[in-house]
């Protein structure tokens, strides 16, 4: 018998909690939820011997976010850290303690937008927080990435 | 920095979520595209991270076969890189090659797999430097890249570009292109009937040569006229100086006598014969040509810069001149035949089949070319060589061989320092210890 692959344990936890979400809000629409569920299943299964298997299942799990999402903001979140780590597992990115100490800060950091969306009222001053902040951090990169470049050309 | 395809990919469908989430004040959106955003840039923190780890590790040392080399040849470039890779990481290392070489053959990249270990890699190439002076290597070029991202970074640091390469100029032997912009060539070889000045004009009679009509006077006097060129006139001397090595010690004293001499020579021929023409060598190398020069002062100045001992690419050592080879076989075959005598018959023919077998397997050098290129370029009678002797004097045969096969009386002056007030003057190099007997 072969062993289940990490990135199926993952989709058995998100599957029960998707199940007990949708159960729990008792929406008109319930069985979106399952079919996105079944297209992400679907796309994991599939994909298994394709290379760039990560964007796929971001593809596919992505709906699945946005349609948890709607009823609760905190279901989405959850949904948001489960196909990540789908997407670690699948392309091996969760192989060390460093390597899951990076995918914890991105919990924390979804934690962070899923808070601040939570907060705002509207989809734009949330956006502008967020552009700023990517700003910022991209803009520091850049300067280090230049210094950094400069120091081995021997400029 | 580049994004990889899944990564394009993934910006984009975070871009339609971000936009969708704008146009419809959708809040599950924004979620789903700003995540998604969070996460590309996250990978590219990791990322940043990973390949300053690498970039800093890397180092590079590179060691090249000889160092001098002449122009145009071959050298063998082997080169030692050293890093810490990381995981999930392809690290491929290029090195640069120095500006105006060609790679003649070999591989100048090393594509590694992810390994977090420190690794070491060569690689091994052979470069051809295609114009003369110090060369550098530009450095090295290393690319990272993940799943995600992909980037270049140059290493061009005074470290990375080590060692210099020093190449000497080769290009002595070509023959010099014509200055005529008429589309004729330019034949500098003097013949029975060209020399370099107009004796006296005739009128064309059927059968001259046109080639010979001057034609500013036939068209003042409407008739052809025909140039008669002056007889053969002395062309000034060949001067050789072969240089000692420097990575030998060579006797001052001699060597400053033969400076002396040279100098005396040149300035007399230029006086004699309004210019002259040096060929420096050192052993089967050679150096310097200067060509037909006038000036007196810029002469000496050029005698200064090339007059001192020299570091020398190729060494000879006892480098029979093949023709010498064959007319000694001939020689022994001869004697084979008029001996009668047994053991002298034995040594006639074991000497035959040594110097046979030496022919076989030895090639003419290129250095006997060179001399004969260099020296076809130019208008003599006779050739000055001017030798210390010191080491194996080999070349010597092989720099007369193509002279007198032009018709050039060569004197030959071995300032040896066992007899430093009597240098030996001849016209052949008869203790030439390279020579075999």
């Amino acid at each position: 018998m072969t062993p289940l692959l990490p990135e199926y344990s993952l989709l058995i936890v998100l599957g029960a909690g998707v199940t007990g979400i949708t159960l729990l809000q008792a929406s008109p629409v319930w069985y979106i939820n399952f079919l996105l569920l079944l297209l992400l299943s679907g796309v994991l299964f599939l994909t298994r011997t394709w290379p760039d298997r990560g964007f796929y299942l971001a593809c596919s799990g992505e709906p699945l976010v946005v349609a948890c999402s709607i009823t609760n903001l905190w279901a989405g979140l959850f949904v948001v850290c489960m196909v990540a780590g789908m997407v670690c597992l699948a392309s091996r990115l969760l192989e060390s303690r460093k390597d899951i100490g990076v995918f914890a800060l991105f919990c924390g950091g979804s934690f962070l937008i899923a808070l601040v969306i939570q907060w705002s009222n509207h989809v734009l001053p949330a956006l502008l927080v967020f552009s700023t902040i990517s700003a910022v951090i991209l803009f520091v990169l850049s300067v280090r990435t230049y210094q950094f470049r400069n120091y081995y050309s021997g400029a | 920095m580049l994004l990889r395809r899944c990564t394009q990919g993934l910006c984009i469908i975070g871009f339609i979520l971000l936009s969708g989430a704008i146009i419809l004040d959708d809040m599950p959106l924004l979620l789903a595209g700003g995540t998604l955003i969070a996460g590309i840039l996250g990978q590219y923190l990791v990322f940043d991270h990973q390949i300053r780890a690498v970039v800093s590790s890397a180092e590079v040392r590179r060691s090249v076969s000889r160092n001098p080399v002449r122009r145009g040849m071959v050298l063998q470039v082997t080169t030692r890189f050293t890093f810490r890779g990381t995981p999930r990481m392809h690290v491929q290392i290029s090195d640069l090659l120095p500006p105006n070489t060609l790679i003649a053959d070999g591989t100048t990249t090393i594509t590694t797999r992810p390994d977090p270990t420190a690794q070491e890699h060569l690689c091994s190439y052979r470069i051809i430097p295609l114009i003369h002076g110090t060369l550098n290597f530009s450095g090295i070029s290393v690319t990272v890249r993940n799943l995600f991202f992909e980037d270049t970074i140059r290493m061009t640091r005074e470290s990375d570009q080590k060692p210099d390469i020093t190449v000497q100029p080769s290009a002595l032997f070509a023959v010099p292109s014509s200055e005529s912009s008429e589309g004729t060539r330019d034949n500098r070889k003097a013949s029975i009937w060209s020399s370099i000045d107009i004796h006296s004009l005739r009128e064309y009679i059927t059968g001259d040569d046109l080639r010979h009509v001057d034609w500013k006077i036939s068209a003042k006097h409407d008739k052809l006229f025909i140039r008669k060129y002056t007889q053969p006139t002395n062309f000034p001397p060949l001067i050789i100086v072969d240089l000692p090595w420097c990575g030998t010690p060579c006797p001052e004293k001699e060597f400053e006598r033969m400076v002396s001499e040279v100098t005396g020579l040149v300035k007399h021929t230029i006086q004699t014969y309004q210019y002259v023409s040096v060929l420096f060598i050192s052993g089967p190398n050679i150096l310097h040509l200067i060509r037909e020069e006038r000036n007196m002062s810029r002469c000496i100045m050029e005698l200064r810069e090339w007059m001192h001992p020299s570091e020398r690419q190729v060494h000879f050592y006892r480098m029979a001149d093949r023709s010498d080879l064959r007319s000694r076989v001939r020689n022994a075959e001869h004697a084979l035949e008029q001996t009668t005598d047994n053991p002298t018959q034995a040594f006639c023919a074991l000497l035959h089949n040594r110097y046979i077998s030496i022919l076989q397997y030895q090639r003419t050098p290129a250095f006997s070319g060179q001399v004969a290129r260099t020296v076809s370029q130019l208008r003599m009678t006779q050739a000055y060589l001017f030798s210390l002797g010191c080491g194996d004097t080999s070349h010597i045969r092989h720099v007369v061989r193509p002279l007198k096969t032009q018709m050039i009386r060569v004197h030959i002056r071995m300032i040896e320092a066992t007899h430093p007030e009597k240098p030996a003057t001849s016209e052949e190099p008869a203790d030439a210890a390279g020579v075999l007997p």
